[in-house]
């Protein structure tokens, strides 16, 4: 049902818009007009946007009102607006991957992959998205664009490196985003701002047409305000490409008609040792999840600290070696932060970065003998609630450490063998904080069935700013 | 045969030649700082030396995680991950 009281859709559903368009009761130009509005009302204080593209929006709102006129059967997400992580290309802007040095380029000549899987079951594009540079970041700021803001607390980070994603629809402007996730990019700013996020199976869902980062490691998925709609824009954009080499060549299997099967017969752990959680909330977060599942029981995944090393590792030379030129070339253009750690990055001797890649597969072996066990995982997804902008260190067991490295210390274990994880969010008063509850590779849908069986417990869900 | 992976132990590690210990009288920091400036002339990178502490701070913080990751024994027919597909 739609939530439309004050008229603006900002906090109805992507499934609950798409239903009402396609009935008729509202028309996707009303809705993508009251979303603009919205943006330009709400963005200056959360500054999730760094590009709006309100005459594509409203030219194919149109276009979907055209249609239902003329009787044609809508798609499942029919007049439902979206943002994207400006790392992913849109035809005529320049893709800026959080960059100065990217603006330099020509426009982008067709849409992500993506982007036009989602357009095609009806979603609206409404603009791009803030996020930490070449999406080296857990913290959501960004020295050319600014930070993006948490909209439960203006001053504090929404996470990364997809902050403007968390932010633009944790605050309420969208009801559906997209986001890339090389450690834990799209698990930390969910957590950060309360909302949905699934990062599936490396290889899933096509990167074709988005900026890289760590091409081992680099994921891409959706952010929602509710999992059904996480489900449904995951379902819009199953199926192989060619055009991403890591693609893989799997048929669809959609999840949406199978979210309510619920939770009997999944045998669900808690991740113990290194995953215990470091602050009260983060341990008050998996014991609510984990007593609401009935998951008594703590399973070891061996060797998460050196996982998370070797992760660390791997991206840090990747990616050096992904910017080794413009380093060269234009090194005073990057975030001095990003730019020290890419330098550094290209000076890591190559016999250990394959040593890590060695590691991770003996590790990726060990891990999954654990789902012969049990179908899920819990684990915090990020080790506090959101730091406020610009904090440096935060003590973690009476230990100070720098916030930028180790907002990740969860989920750099997990995406480093590329298993699938709904972050679910967890609304502990004054801030969230997510749970992630991981799967084995290929089954987002036991992970997207525990997240909704949580959901309609009420013991997960996106709590509503007051903005 | 397989040898298991695993930590390994003291006396294969006190087998390893440790680089610091053959370089004699050189600081760990001293190393890094020349580390760094020599492999910024091999790959072509020109640093102002005020980014020379935090780039060395990096490097170090690498090479830490580096280490937790060398200590730990693979087989010699350990496979890495990515695998090329032709």
């Amino acid at each position: 049902m739609l939530e439309t009281a004050a008229g603006d859709f900002a906090w109805d559903s992507a499934a609950s818009l798409a239903a009402a368009v396609a009935a008729g009761r509202v028309s996707a130009t009303h809705i993508v007009e009251a979303t603009l509005a919205r943006i330009r009302e709400r963005d200056p204080l959360l500054n999730s946007f760094t590009a709006v593209t309100e005459r594509r929006a409203l030219a194919r709102a149109r276009a979907i009102d055209e249609a239902r006129t003329k009787g044609k059967k809508l798609p499942p997400l029919a007049g439902v607006p979206f943002g994207v992580k400006n790392l992913f290309d849109i035809a005529g802007l320049p893709t800026l991957a959080g960059s100065k040095i990217n603006r330099d380029l020509p426009p982008a000549k067709r849409d992500a992959a993506l982007i036009e899987r989602l357009e095609a079951a009806g979603a609206i594009l409404v603009g791009a998205l803030n996020m930490g540079e070449y999406a080296y970041d857990f913290t959501g700021e960004n020295i050319h664009d600014g930070p993006s803001r948490n909209p439960h607390d203006l001053d504090r980070m929404t996470g990364g490196s997809s902050g403007g994603s968390g932010s633009a629809v944790g605050g309420g402007l969208v009801p559906l985003a997209l986001g890339s996730d090389t450690n834990g990019s799209i698990r930390v700013p969910s957590s950060l701002c309360g909302i949905f996020g699934l990062k599936p199976t490396y290889g899933r869902l096509t990167r074709a047409r988005t900026f890289p980062f760590v091409a081992s490691l680099d994921h891409v998925g959706p952010f929602a305000r509710r999992t059904r709609d996480l489900a449904l824009a995951y379902d819009a954009m199953q199926g192989f490409d060619a055009d991403d080499p890591v693609c893989a060549d799997r048929a669809t299997e959609p999840v949406a008609p199978h979210l309510d099967k619920g939770i009997d017969g999944l045998r669900i752990a808690v991740a113990g040792g290194y995953f215990k959680g470091k602050t009260a909330e983060a341990v008050a977060a998996v014991d609510s999840v984990a007593a609401a599942l009935g998951a008594n029981r703590d399973i070891d995944i061996p060797q998460a600290e050196r996982a998370r090393s070797a992760a660390f590792i791997i991206t840090a030379s990747e990616g050096a070696s992904l910017h080794l030129d413009r380093l060269r070339a234009r090194a005073r253009d990057y975030d001095p932060a990003v730019r020290d750690r890419l330098i550094a990055g290209a000076m890591a001797p190559a016999s250990l970065v394959v040593k890590a890649q060695k590691f991770r597969r003996w590790y990726r072996e060990e891990v999954l003998q654990l789902f012969a066990e049990v179908d899920a995982i819990l684990a915090p997804a990020t080790p506090c609630t959101a730091p406020l902008i610009g904090q440096q260190t935060f003590k973690l067991d009476d230990v100070e450490l720098p916030v930028r490295a180790n907002l990740g210390l969860y989920t750099q274990p997990i995406s480093f063998i590329g298993l699938p994880v709904v972050a679910v969010p967890v609304p502990l008063a004054p801030l969230p904080i997510a749970v992630q509850i991981i799967a084995a590779p290929w089954r987002e849908d036991v992970a997207l069935r525990i997240a909704h069986a949580l959901e309609a417990q009420g013991v997960v869900a996106a709590p509503r700013p007051a903005l | 045969m397989k040898r298991k992976a695993g930590r390994k132990t003291k006396s294969a590690r006190a087998r390893r030649p440790r680089p610091g210990r053959a370089a004699a009288k050189t600081r760990p920091e001293n190393s890094i700082d020349a580390l760094v400036a020599a492999s910024a002339q091999s790959l072509g990178l020109a640093l102002d030396p005020a980014w020379h502490g935090s780039i060395a701070f990096n490097l170090r913080l690498i090479l830490r995680h580096a280490a937790l990751v060398d200590e730990f024994a693979l087989p010699d027919d350990a496979e890495p991950a990515p695998v090329f597909h032709a």
